[in-house]
Protein backbone atom coordinates (compact mmCIF):
# COMPACT_ATOMS: atom_id res chain seq x y z
CA UNK A 1 0.00 0.00 0.00
CA UNK A 2 1.36 3.41 -0.99
CA UNK A 3 2.50 5.72 1.77
CA UNK A 4 0.00 8.47 2.59
CA UNK A 5 0.94 11.95 1.43
CA UNK A 6 1.42 14.28 4.41
CA UNK A 7 -1.56 16.59 4.88
CA UNK A 8 0.83 19.53 4.99
CA UNK A 9 2.80 19.95 1.76
CA UNK A 10 6.53 19.22 1.84
CA UNK A 11 8.81 22.05 2.82
CA UNK A 12 9.12 25.10 0.64
CA UNK A 13 11.57 28.01 0.38
CA UNK A 14 10.18 29.63 3.52
CA UNK A 15 11.04 26.58 5.58
CA UNK A 16 14.53 26.43 4.07
CA UNK A 17 15.10 30.02 5.23
CA UNK A 18 13.73 29.17 8.67
CA UNK A 19 15.99 26.12 8.80
CA UNK A 20 19.01 28.36 8.15
CA UNK A 21 17.99 30.89 10.83
CA UNK A 22 17.29 28.22 13.47
CA UNK A 23 20.56 26.42 12.66
CA UNK A 24 22.49 29.70 13.03
CA UNK A 25 20.76 30.51 16.32
CA UNK A 26 21.44 27.01 17.63
CA UNK A 27 25.10 27.35 16.62
CA UNK A 28 25.39 30.62 18.56
CA UNK A 29 23.42 29.27 21.54
CA UNK A 30 25.56 26.12 21.71
CA UNK A 31 28.75 28.20 21.53
CA UNK A 32 27.44 30.53 24.25
CA UNK A 33 26.54 27.52 26.41
CA UNK A 34 30.00 26.03 25.89
CA UNK A 35 31.56 29.39 26.77
CA UNK A 36 29.43 29.67 29.90
CA UNK A 37 30.43 26.18 30.96
CA UNK A 38 34.10 26.83 30.16
CA UNK A 39 34.02 30.08 32.16
CA UNK A 40 32.41 28.26 35.03
CA UNK A 41 35.17 25.62 34.93
CA UNK A 42 37.87 28.29 34.75
CA UNK A 43 36.33 30.13 37.68
CA UNK A 44 36.41 27.00 39.77
CA UNK A 45 40.01 26.24 38.81
CA UNK A 46 41.24 29.78 39.48
CA UNK A 47 39.49 30.19 42.80
CA UNK A 48 40.61 26.70 43.86
CA UNK A 49 44.18 27.77 43.10
CA UNK A 50 43.84 30.92 45.14
CA UNK A 51 41.88 29.46 48.01
CA UNK A 52 44.08 27.76 50.58
CA UNK A 53 47.20 29.66 49.47
CA UNK A 54 48.55 32.08 52.10
CA UNK A 55 51.73 34.10 52.44
CA UNK A 56 53.15 34.86 55.89
CA UNK A 57 55.54 37.82 56.06
CA UNK A 58 57.86 37.94 59.10
CA UNK A 59 59.59 41.23 59.94
CA UNK A 60 62.88 41.56 61.76
CA UNK A 61 63.68 37.89 62.12
CA UNK A 62 66.67 35.88 61.01
CA UNK A 63 66.49 32.70 59.03
CA UNK A 64 66.57 30.42 62.07
CA UNK A 65 63.68 32.17 63.78
CA UNK A 66 61.81 32.06 60.50
CA UNK A 67 62.39 28.31 60.30
CA UNK A 68 60.93 27.96 63.82
CA UNK A 69 57.92 29.95 62.71
CA UNK A 70 57.53 27.67 59.65
CA UNK A 71 57.50 24.61 61.93
CA UNK A 72 54.94 26.28 64.18
CA UNK A 73 52.78 27.00 61.14
CA UNK A 74 53.13 23.46 59.82
CA UNK A 75 51.84 22.06 63.10
CA UNK A 76 48.71 24.16 62.89
CA UNK A 77 45.51 22.22 62.13
CA UNK A 78 44.39 22.61 58.54
CA UNK A 79 47.83 23.43 57.17
CA UNK A 80 49.11 21.01 54.57
CA UNK A 81 52.53 22.49 53.96
CA UNK A 82 54.64 25.53 54.78
CA UNK A 83 57.67 26.53 52.78
CA UNK A 84 60.21 29.16 53.81
CA UNK A 85 61.29 31.02 50.70
CA UNK A 86 65.04 31.21 50.07
CA UNK A 87 66.85 34.43 49.16
CA UNK A 88 66.98 33.25 45.51
CA UNK A 89 63.24 32.62 45.45
CA UNK A 90 62.54 36.06 46.86
CA UNK A 91 64.90 37.62 44.30
CA UNK A 92 63.01 35.79 41.58
CA UNK A 93 59.72 37.16 42.86
CA UNK A 94 61.08 40.67 42.92
CA UNK A 95 62.87 40.41 39.59
CA UNK A 96 60.11 42.13 37.59
CA UNK A 97 60.51 45.19 39.85
CA UNK A 98 64.22 45.24 40.71
CA UNK A 99 65.93 43.51 37.79
CA UNK A 100 67.86 40.26 37.51
CA UNK A 101 70.91 41.20 39.56
CA UNK A 102 69.07 40.66 42.78
CA UNK A 103 68.87 42.81 45.88
CA UNK A 104 71.88 43.82 47.91
CA UNK A 105 72.44 41.69 51.02
CA UNK A 106 72.44 44.84 53.14
CA UNK A 107 68.83 45.56 52.28
CA UNK A 108 66.62 44.20 55.08
CA UNK A 109 64.06 41.87 53.59
CA UNK A 110 61.22 40.16 55.40
CA UNK A 111 61.17 36.39 55.56
CA UNK A 112 58.35 34.87 53.49
CA UNK A 113 56.61 31.59 54.19
CA UNK A 114 54.28 30.12 51.51
CA UNK A 115 51.51 28.20 53.23
CA UNK A 116 49.17 25.68 51.62
CA UNK A 117 46.06 25.02 53.69
CA UNK A 118 43.23 22.56 53.22
CA UNK A 119 40.56 24.17 51.05
CA UNK A 120 37.38 25.01 52.88
CA UNK A 121 39.01 25.55 56.31
CA UNK A 122 37.45 28.69 57.67
CA UNK A 123 39.50 31.48 59.25
CA UNK A 124 42.87 29.82 58.77
CA UNK A 125 44.45 33.23 58.17
CA UNK A 126 43.35 34.83 61.46
CA UNK A 127 44.23 31.59 63.30
CA UNK A 128 47.82 31.70 62.00
CA UNK A 129 48.07 35.42 62.70
CA UNK A 130 46.96 34.87 66.29
CA UNK A 131 49.27 31.90 66.85
CA UNK A 132 52.36 33.67 65.49
CA UNK A 133 51.66 36.87 67.40
CA UNK A 134 51.27 34.91 70.61
CA UNK A 135 54.64 33.31 69.83
CA UNK A 136 56.16 36.81 69.65
CA UNK A 137 56.48 37.22 65.88
CA UNK A 138 55.87 40.52 64.09
CA UNK A 139 54.00 39.10 61.14
CA UNK A 140 51.36 39.63 58.48
CA UNK A 141 49.22 36.88 56.98
CA UNK A 142 47.95 37.50 53.44
CA UNK A 143 45.12 35.28 52.23
CA UNK A 144 45.03 36.89 48.75
CA UNK A 145 41.40 37.55 49.57
CA UNK A 146 41.16 40.79 47.61
CA UNK A 147 42.55 39.25 44.46
CA UNK A 148 40.43 36.11 44.82
CA UNK A 149 37.36 38.27 45.41
CA UNK A 150 38.07 40.29 42.25
CA UNK A 151 38.54 37.10 40.26
CA UNK A 152 35.29 35.68 41.58
CA UNK A 153 33.38 38.87 40.80
CA UNK A 154 34.73 39.09 37.24
CA UNK A 155 34.05 35.42 36.62
CA UNK A 156 30.55 35.77 38.04
CA UNK A 157 29.81 38.65 35.66
CA UNK A 158 31.30 36.74 32.74
CA UNK A 159 29.22 33.71 33.58
CA UNK A 160 26.10 35.82 33.89
CA UNK A 161 26.77 37.40 30.48
CA UNK A 162 27.27 33.97 28.90
CA UNK A 163 24.09 32.59 30.47
CA UNK A 164 22.15 35.70 29.41
CA UNK A 165 23.45 35.18 25.88
CA UNK A 166 22.26 31.56 25.96
CA UNK A 167 18.85 32.62 27.29
CA UNK A 168 18.53 35.43 24.74
CA UNK A 169 19.55 33.22 21.83
CA UNK A 170 17.19 30.46 22.95
CA UNK A 171 14.27 32.86 23.34
CA UNK A 172 15.09 34.49 20.00
CA UNK A 173 15.03 31.05 18.38
CA UNK A 174 11.64 30.34 19.97
CA UNK A 175 10.27 33.72 18.88
CA UNK A 176 11.53 33.18 15.31
CA UNK A 177 9.96 29.72 15.22
CA UNK A 178 6.67 31.06 16.59
CA UNK A 179 6.68 33.80 13.96
CA UNK A 180 7.52 31.30 11.22
CA UNK A 181 4.80 28.92 12.42
CA UNK A 182 2.28 31.71 12.28
CA UNK A 183 3.43 32.59 8.76
CA UNK A 184 3.23 28.92 7.78
CA UNK A 185 -0.25 28.74 9.23
CA UNK A 186 -1.35 31.77 7.21
CA UNK A 187 0.25 30.32 4.09
CA UNK A 188 -1.58 27.03 4.70
CA UNK A 189 -4.85 28.59 5.76
CA UNK A 190 -6.65 26.90 2.88
CA UNK A 191 -5.58 23.50 4.18
CA UNK A 192 -6.35 24.40 7.79
CA UNK A 193 -9.82 25.60 6.76
CA UNK A 194 -10.62 22.41 4.88
CA UNK A 195 -9.40 20.21 7.74
CA UNK A 196 -11.27 22.34 10.25
CA UNK A 197 -14.52 22.13 8.30
CA UNK A 198 -14.05 18.40 7.75
CA UNK A 199 -14.31 18.04 11.53
CA UNK A 200 -10.63 17.86 12.45
CA UNK A 201 -10.08 18.68 16.09
CA UNK A 202 -7.73 21.52 16.99
CA UNK A 203 -5.15 19.14 18.41
CA UNK A 204 -5.19 17.08 15.20
CA UNK A 205 -4.42 20.16 13.09
CA UNK A 206 -1.87 21.40 15.64
CA UNK A 207 -0.17 17.99 15.60
CA UNK A 208 0.51 18.34 11.87
CA UNK A 209 2.40 21.58 12.46
CA UNK A 210 4.01 20.26 15.65
CA UNK A 211 5.46 17.26 13.83
CA UNK A 212 6.71 19.44 10.97
CA UNK A 213 8.42 21.96 13.26
CA UNK A 214 9.73 19.34 15.69
CA UNK A 215 11.62 17.71 12.81
CA UNK A 216 12.75 21.09 11.48
CA UNK A 217 14.00 22.15 14.93
CA UNK A 218 15.72 18.82 15.46
CA UNK A 219 17.53 18.95 12.13
CA UNK A 220 18.44 22.62 12.34
CA UNK A 221 19.59 22.14 15.95
CA UNK A 222 21.76 19.19 14.90
CA UNK A 223 23.40 21.26 12.16
CA UNK A 224 23.95 24.15 14.59
CA UNK A 225 25.41 21.80 17.23
CA UNK A 226 27.75 20.19 14.69
CA UNK A 227 28.95 23.62 13.58
CA UNK A 228 29.51 24.58 17.23
CA UNK A 229 31.45 21.35 17.77
CA UNK A 230 33.58 22.20 14.73
CA UNK A 231 34.18 25.73 16.02
CA UNK A 232 35.10 24.47 19.51
CA UNK A 233 37.42 21.83 18.04
CA UNK A 234 39.09 24.49 15.88
CA UNK A 235 39.55 26.75 18.93
CA UNK A 236 41.10 23.88 20.93
CA UNK A 237 43.35 22.95 18.02
CA UNK A 238 44.49 26.58 17.64
CA UNK A 239 45.11 26.92 21.40
CA UNK A 240 47.12 23.69 21.51
CA UNK A 241 49.12 24.74 18.47
CA UNK A 242 50.13 27.93 20.34
CA UNK A 243 51.19 26.32 23.57
CA UNK A 244 47.86 25.16 24.89
CA UNK A 245 47.61 27.31 27.99
CA UNK A 246 48.16 31.01 28.03
CA UNK A 247 48.08 33.09 31.19
CA UNK A 248 44.68 33.30 32.81
CA UNK A 249 42.89 31.55 29.93
CA UNK A 250 41.34 28.27 30.97
CA UNK A 251 42.69 25.13 29.40
CA UNK A 252 40.41 24.38 26.46
CA UNK A 253 39.02 20.89 26.12
CA UNK A 254 35.78 19.07 25.35
CA UNK A 255 34.44 16.83 28.08
CA UNK A 256 31.23 14.86 28.56
CA UNK A 257 29.34 17.93 29.79
CA UNK A 258 30.26 19.82 26.61
CA UNK A 259 29.18 16.88 24.49
CA UNK A 260 25.94 16.73 26.47
CA UNK A 261 25.34 20.43 25.67
CA UNK A 262 25.84 19.67 21.98
CA UNK A 263 23.58 16.61 22.09
CA UNK A 264 20.87 18.54 23.93
CA UNK A 265 20.96 21.51 21.54
CA UNK A 266 18.89 19.84 18.77
CA UNK A 267 16.53 18.28 21.31
CA UNK A 268 15.88 21.64 22.96
CA UNK A 269 15.52 23.31 19.53
CA UNK A 270 13.08 20.62 18.43
CA UNK A 271 11.03 20.86 21.62
CA UNK A 272 11.00 24.66 21.47
CA UNK A 273 9.84 24.51 17.85
CA UNK A 274 7.18 21.98 18.74
CA UNK A 275 5.79 23.96 21.66
CA UNK A 276 5.91 27.23 19.70
CA UNK A 277 4.06 25.56 16.82
CA UNK A 278 1.42 24.10 19.11
CA UNK A 279 0.74 27.35 20.96
CA UNK A 280 0.64 29.37 17.74
CA UNK A 281 -1.66 26.97 15.90
CA UNK A 282 -4.06 26.46 18.81
CA UNK A 283 -4.27 30.22 19.33
CA UNK A 284 -4.92 30.80 15.62
CA UNK A 285 -7.56 28.07 15.50
CA UNK A 286 -9.36 29.57 18.47
CA UNK A 287 -9.94 32.69 16.42
CA UNK A 288 -11.96 30.47 14.06
CA UNK A 289 -15.36 29.15 15.09
CA UNK B 1 -32.14 16.27 -19.73
CA UNK B 2 -34.86 14.10 -18.28
CA UNK B 3 -36.57 15.94 -15.40
CA UNK B 4 -36.73 13.97 -12.21
CA UNK B 5 -39.68 14.45 -9.98
CA UNK B 6 -39.77 12.72 -6.65
CA UNK B 7 -42.37 12.74 -4.00
CA UNK B 8 -40.97 13.95 -0.72
CA UNK B 9 -41.89 11.72 2.14
CA UNK B 10 -41.73 13.16 5.59
CA UNK B 11 -40.23 10.11 7.19
CA UNK B 12 -37.95 12.04 9.51
CA UNK B 13 -39.45 14.12 12.23
CA UNK B 14 -36.25 15.29 13.87
CA UNK B 15 -35.03 18.78 13.20
CA UNK B 16 -31.69 18.87 11.42
CA UNK B 17 -31.24 22.62 11.08
CA UNK B 18 -32.82 25.46 12.97
CA UNK B 19 -32.04 29.15 12.68
CA UNK B 20 -33.68 31.45 15.21
CA UNK B 21 -33.69 35.13 14.35
CA UNK B 22 -30.17 34.87 12.92
CA UNK B 23 -28.35 37.95 11.71
CA UNK B 24 -24.83 38.25 10.37
CA UNK B 25 -22.57 41.16 9.64
CA UNK B 26 -18.87 41.38 8.84
CA UNK B 27 -16.96 43.93 10.88
CA UNK B 28 -18.65 47.30 10.47
CA UNK B 29 -20.74 46.52 7.42
CA UNK B 30 -24.53 46.41 7.39
CA UNK B 31 -26.23 43.11 8.11
CA UNK B 32 -25.59 40.56 5.36
CA UNK B 33 -28.33 38.41 6.81
CA UNK B 34 -31.11 39.80 8.93
CA UNK B 35 -33.54 38.06 11.26
CA UNK B 36 -33.46 34.68 9.51
CA UNK B 37 -35.75 31.99 10.88
CA UNK B 38 -35.51 28.60 9.25
CA UNK B 39 -36.25 25.05 10.28
CA UNK B 40 -35.28 22.06 8.17
CA UNK B 41 -36.35 18.60 9.15
CA UNK B 42 -33.92 15.74 9.00
CA UNK B 43 -34.30 14.09 5.62
CA UNK B 44 -35.56 17.23 3.91
CA UNK B 45 -34.32 18.47 0.54
CA UNK B 46 -34.16 22.22 -0.07
CA UNK B 47 -32.83 24.70 -2.54
CA UNK B 48 -31.42 28.10 -1.71
CA UNK B 49 -31.37 30.74 -4.42
CA UNK B 50 -30.70 34.43 -4.66
CA UNK B 51 -28.80 36.98 -6.66
CA UNK B 52 -25.05 37.25 -6.45
CA UNK B 53 -24.08 38.90 -3.18
CA UNK B 54 -27.46 38.13 -1.61
CA UNK B 55 -25.71 36.23 1.20
CA UNK B 56 -26.17 32.61 0.06
CA UNK B 57 -22.57 31.67 0.86
CA UNK B 58 -22.75 33.47 4.20
CA UNK B 59 -25.90 31.57 5.12
CA UNK B 60 -24.25 28.30 4.12
CA UNK B 61 -21.19 29.20 6.23
CA UNK B 62 -23.48 29.55 9.23
CA UNK B 63 -24.97 26.16 8.45
CA UNK B 64 -21.65 24.35 8.12
CA UNK B 65 -20.33 26.08 11.26
CA UNK B 66 -17.64 28.20 9.65
CA UNK B 67 -19.12 31.39 11.12
CA UNK B 68 -20.93 32.40 14.25
CA UNK B 69 -24.01 34.55 13.80
CA UNK B 70 -23.82 38.13 15.04
CA UNK B 71 -27.24 37.61 16.60
CA UNK B 72 -29.55 34.66 17.02
CA UNK B 73 -28.86 30.97 17.31
CA UNK B 74 -27.94 28.21 14.88
CA UNK B 75 -28.88 24.72 16.03
CA UNK B 76 -27.94 21.45 14.37
CA UNK B 77 -29.67 18.22 15.33
CA UNK B 78 -31.41 20.05 18.14
CA UNK B 79 -28.16 21.35 19.68
CA UNK B 80 -27.63 25.11 19.89
CA UNK B 81 -24.10 25.57 18.52
CA UNK B 82 -23.33 28.85 20.27
CA UNK B 83 -22.64 27.17 23.58
CA UNK B 84 -20.83 24.05 22.42
CA UNK B 85 -17.19 23.27 23.23
CA UNK B 86 -14.75 23.18 20.31
CA UNK B 87 -14.53 19.39 20.26
CA UNK B 88 -18.32 19.19 20.21
CA UNK B 89 -18.39 21.57 17.25
CA UNK B 90 -15.83 19.36 15.48
CA UNK B 91 -18.04 16.35 16.13
CA UNK B 92 -21.01 18.18 14.60
CA UNK B 93 -18.98 19.23 11.55
CA UNK B 94 -18.22 15.57 10.90
CA UNK B 95 -21.93 15.04 10.33
CA UNK B 96 -22.02 17.80 7.72
CA UNK B 97 -20.66 17.32 4.18
CA UNK B 98 -19.89 20.47 2.23
CA UNK B 99 -19.37 21.02 -1.47
CA UNK B 100 -17.68 24.40 -1.73
CA UNK B 101 -18.30 26.59 -4.74
CA UNK B 102 -14.55 27.00 -5.19
CA UNK B 103 -14.03 23.25 -4.48
CA UNK B 104 -11.21 23.80 -1.94
CA UNK B 105 -9.29 20.72 -2.98
CA UNK B 106 -5.79 20.31 -1.55
CA UNK B 107 -3.49 20.63 -4.53
CA UNK B 108 -0.69 18.46 -3.17
CA UNK B 109 -3.03 15.52 -2.64
CA UNK B 110 -4.33 13.19 -5.33
CA UNK B 111 -8.02 12.95 -6.20
CA UNK B 112 -8.18 9.77 -4.13
CA UNK B 113 -6.48 11.41 -1.14
CA UNK B 114 -8.73 14.46 -1.37
CA UNK B 115 -11.82 12.29 -1.23
CA UNK B 116 -10.38 10.25 1.64
CA UNK B 117 -9.47 13.38 3.61
CA UNK B 118 -12.53 13.46 5.92
CA UNK B 119 -11.92 9.79 6.73
CA UNK B 120 -8.26 10.43 7.57
CA UNK B 121 -9.30 13.31 9.79
CA UNK B 122 -11.44 11.00 11.91
CA UNK B 123 -8.65 8.44 12.15
CA UNK B 124 -10.05 5.72 9.86
CA UNK B 125 -7.52 3.23 8.53
CA UNK B 126 -6.90 3.30 4.80
CA UNK B 127 -7.42 -0.43 4.45
CA UNK B 128 -10.97 0.05 5.71
CA UNK B 129 -11.99 2.78 3.31
CA UNK B 130 -9.86 2.36 0.19
CA UNK B 131 -12.40 0.29 -1.73
CA UNK B 132 -15.27 2.65 -0.86
CA UNK B 133 -13.33 5.72 -1.97
CA UNK B 134 -12.28 4.08 -5.23
CA UNK B 135 -15.85 3.00 -5.89
CA UNK B 136 -17.18 6.49 -5.20
CA UNK B 137 -14.63 8.06 -7.53
CA UNK B 138 -15.51 5.51 -10.20
CA UNK B 139 -19.16 6.41 -9.71
CA UNK B 140 -18.50 10.08 -10.41
CA UNK B 141 -16.54 9.08 -13.52
CA UNK B 142 -13.04 9.47 -12.12
CA UNK B 143 -12.13 5.83 -11.64
CA UNK B 144 -9.10 6.24 -13.88
CA UNK B 145 -7.96 9.50 -12.35
CA UNK B 146 -7.43 8.40 -8.79
CA UNK B 147 -3.85 9.59 -8.68
CA UNK B 148 -4.37 12.84 -10.57
CA UNK B 149 -3.73 16.01 -8.62
CA UNK B 150 -6.27 18.85 -8.78
CA UNK B 151 -4.20 21.16 -11.01
CA UNK B 152 -4.28 18.47 -13.71
CA UNK B 153 -8.05 18.01 -13.45
CA UNK B 154 -10.64 20.05 -15.36
CA UNK B 155 -13.10 22.25 -13.49
CA UNK B 156 -15.81 19.64 -13.82
CA UNK B 157 -13.52 16.87 -12.60
CA UNK B 158 -12.47 18.96 -9.61
CA UNK B 159 -16.12 19.58 -8.83
CA UNK B 160 -16.83 15.86 -8.88
CA UNK B 161 -13.89 15.21 -6.55
CA UNK B 162 -15.27 17.89 -4.22
CA UNK B 163 -18.70 16.25 -4.27
CA UNK B 164 -17.23 12.81 -3.64
CA UNK B 165 -15.30 14.24 -0.67
CA UNK B 166 -18.48 15.77 0.73
CA UNK B 167 -20.47 12.55 0.56
CA UNK B 168 -17.79 9.99 1.39
CA UNK B 169 -18.68 10.03 5.08
CA UNK B 170 -22.38 9.69 4.29
CA UNK B 171 -23.14 12.86 6.24
CA UNK B 172 -26.42 13.63 7.95
CA UNK B 173 -26.49 17.04 6.30
CA UNK B 174 -25.14 17.78 2.84
CA UNK B 175 -24.60 21.41 1.91
CA UNK B 176 -23.67 22.14 -1.68
CA UNK B 177 -22.82 25.55 -3.10
CA UNK B 178 -23.44 25.53 -6.87
CA UNK B 179 -22.60 21.81 -7.10
CA UNK B 180 -23.29 21.44 -10.80
CA UNK B 181 -21.90 24.74 -12.02
CA UNK B 182 -18.94 23.26 -13.85
CA UNK B 183 -20.28 19.97 -15.16
CA UNK B 184 -22.20 19.07 -18.30
CA UNK B 185 -25.98 18.49 -18.03
CA UNK B 186 -25.62 14.72 -18.05
CA UNK B 187 -23.13 14.76 -15.16
CA UNK B 188 -25.25 17.40 -13.43
CA UNK B 189 -28.23 15.10 -13.62
CA UNK B 190 -26.14 12.22 -12.34
CA UNK B 191 -24.87 14.22 -9.38
CA UNK B 192 -28.40 15.28 -8.56
CA UNK B 193 -29.38 11.62 -8.52
CA UNK B 194 -26.55 11.02 -6.05
CA UNK B 195 -27.90 13.77 -3.79
CA UNK B 196 -31.42 12.38 -4.06
CA UNK B 197 -30.19 8.86 -3.34
CA UNK B 198 -28.44 10.06 -0.21
CA UNK B 199 -31.53 12.00 0.76
CA UNK B 200 -33.92 9.14 0.09
CA UNK B 201 -31.96 6.16 1.30
CA UNK B 202 -29.98 7.62 4.19
CA UNK B 203 -32.28 10.42 5.14
CA UNK B 204 -29.52 12.95 4.52
CA UNK B 205 -30.74 16.53 4.80
CA UNK B 206 -29.71 18.19 1.54
CA UNK B 207 -29.38 21.94 1.04
CA UNK B 208 -28.31 23.10 -2.38
CA UNK B 209 -27.48 26.70 -3.21
CA UNK B 210 -27.79 27.30 -6.93
CA UNK B 211 -28.52 29.79 -9.69
CA UNK B 212 -29.54 26.94 -11.97
CA UNK B 213 -33.33 27.06 -12.24
CA UNK B 214 -33.25 23.97 -14.45
CA UNK B 215 -31.72 22.10 -11.56
CA UNK B 216 -34.38 23.44 -9.21
CA UNK B 217 -37.13 22.25 -11.53
CA UNK B 218 -35.82 18.69 -11.45
CA UNK B 219 -36.88 18.14 -7.86
CA UNK B 220 -40.07 18.89 -6.07
CA UNK B 221 -38.62 20.59 -3.05
CA UNK B 222 -38.95 23.88 -1.19
CA UNK B 223 -36.98 26.75 -2.59
CA UNK B 224 -35.75 29.56 -0.35
CA UNK B 225 -34.65 32.82 -1.82
CA UNK B 226 -32.37 35.33 -0.18
CA UNK B 227 -33.29 38.90 -0.92
CA UNK B 228 -31.65 41.90 0.77
CA UNK B 229 -30.56 39.76 3.68
CA UNK B 230 -34.03 38.32 4.21
CA UNK B 231 -34.94 34.72 3.57
CA UNK B 232 -38.22 34.15 1.75
CA UNK B 233 -39.96 31.06 0.46
CA UNK B 234 -40.16 31.17 -3.35
CA UNK B 235 -43.70 30.74 -4.64
CA UNK B 236 -42.68 29.68 -8.13
CA UNK B 237 -41.02 26.51 -6.96
CA UNK B 238 -41.77 23.83 -4.48
CA UNK B 239 -45.52 23.98 -5.05
CA UNK B 240 -46.21 25.90 -1.91
CA UNK B 241 -47.57 29.32 -2.67
CA UNK B 242 -48.95 29.72 0.82
CA UNK B 243 -45.58 30.62 2.26
CA UNK B 244 -45.42 33.62 0.00
CA UNK B 245 -42.72 36.24 -0.24
CA UNK B 246 -42.18 36.93 3.38
CA UNK B 247 -39.88 35.84 6.11
CA UNK B 248 -40.01 32.12 6.31
CA UNK B 249 -42.37 30.66 8.82
CA UNK B 250 -40.26 28.00 10.58
CA UNK B 251 -43.17 25.64 10.81
CA UNK B 252 -43.88 25.90 7.12
CA UNK B 253 -40.25 25.94 6.10
CA UNK B 254 -39.85 22.45 7.41
CA UNK B 255 -42.60 21.12 5.19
Amino acid sequence: MARETPLLPVEDAREAALFFVVAALCFLAALAALSAKSTYGAARAWTAEVEGELTVTLQDVDRRAAEDARKLIEKTEGVRAAHLLSKEEIDELLEPNFGSRGLPDSLPLPQLIAVTADPGIADIGPALQRKLTEAGYDCAVDEHADWAGDVRRVLGITRLIALTAVALLASTAIAVIAFATHAALLARKDIVDVLHLAGARDRFIASLFERRFWILGLRAGAVGALLALGAAAAAIFAAKAHGGHAGLLPELSLDYTDLMVLVLTPVVAGLAARVAARVTVIRALKSMM
Amino acid sequence: MEPMTLSRLDLFDDIAVRLDNVSLRYDTSDDILSGIDLTLKQGSFSFLTGASGAGKSSLLKLLYLALKPTRGEVSLFGRPTGRLARDQLSALRRRVGVVFQEFRLLEHLTAYENVALPLRVVGRKEADYRADVEELLAWVGLGKRLNARPPTLSGGEQQRVAIARAVVTQPDILIADEPTGNVDPEMGSRLMRLFLELNKRRGTTVIIATHDLGLVRQVEAPVYRLNNGLLVRDVEFGGNAAAGRRRTDPAKAAE
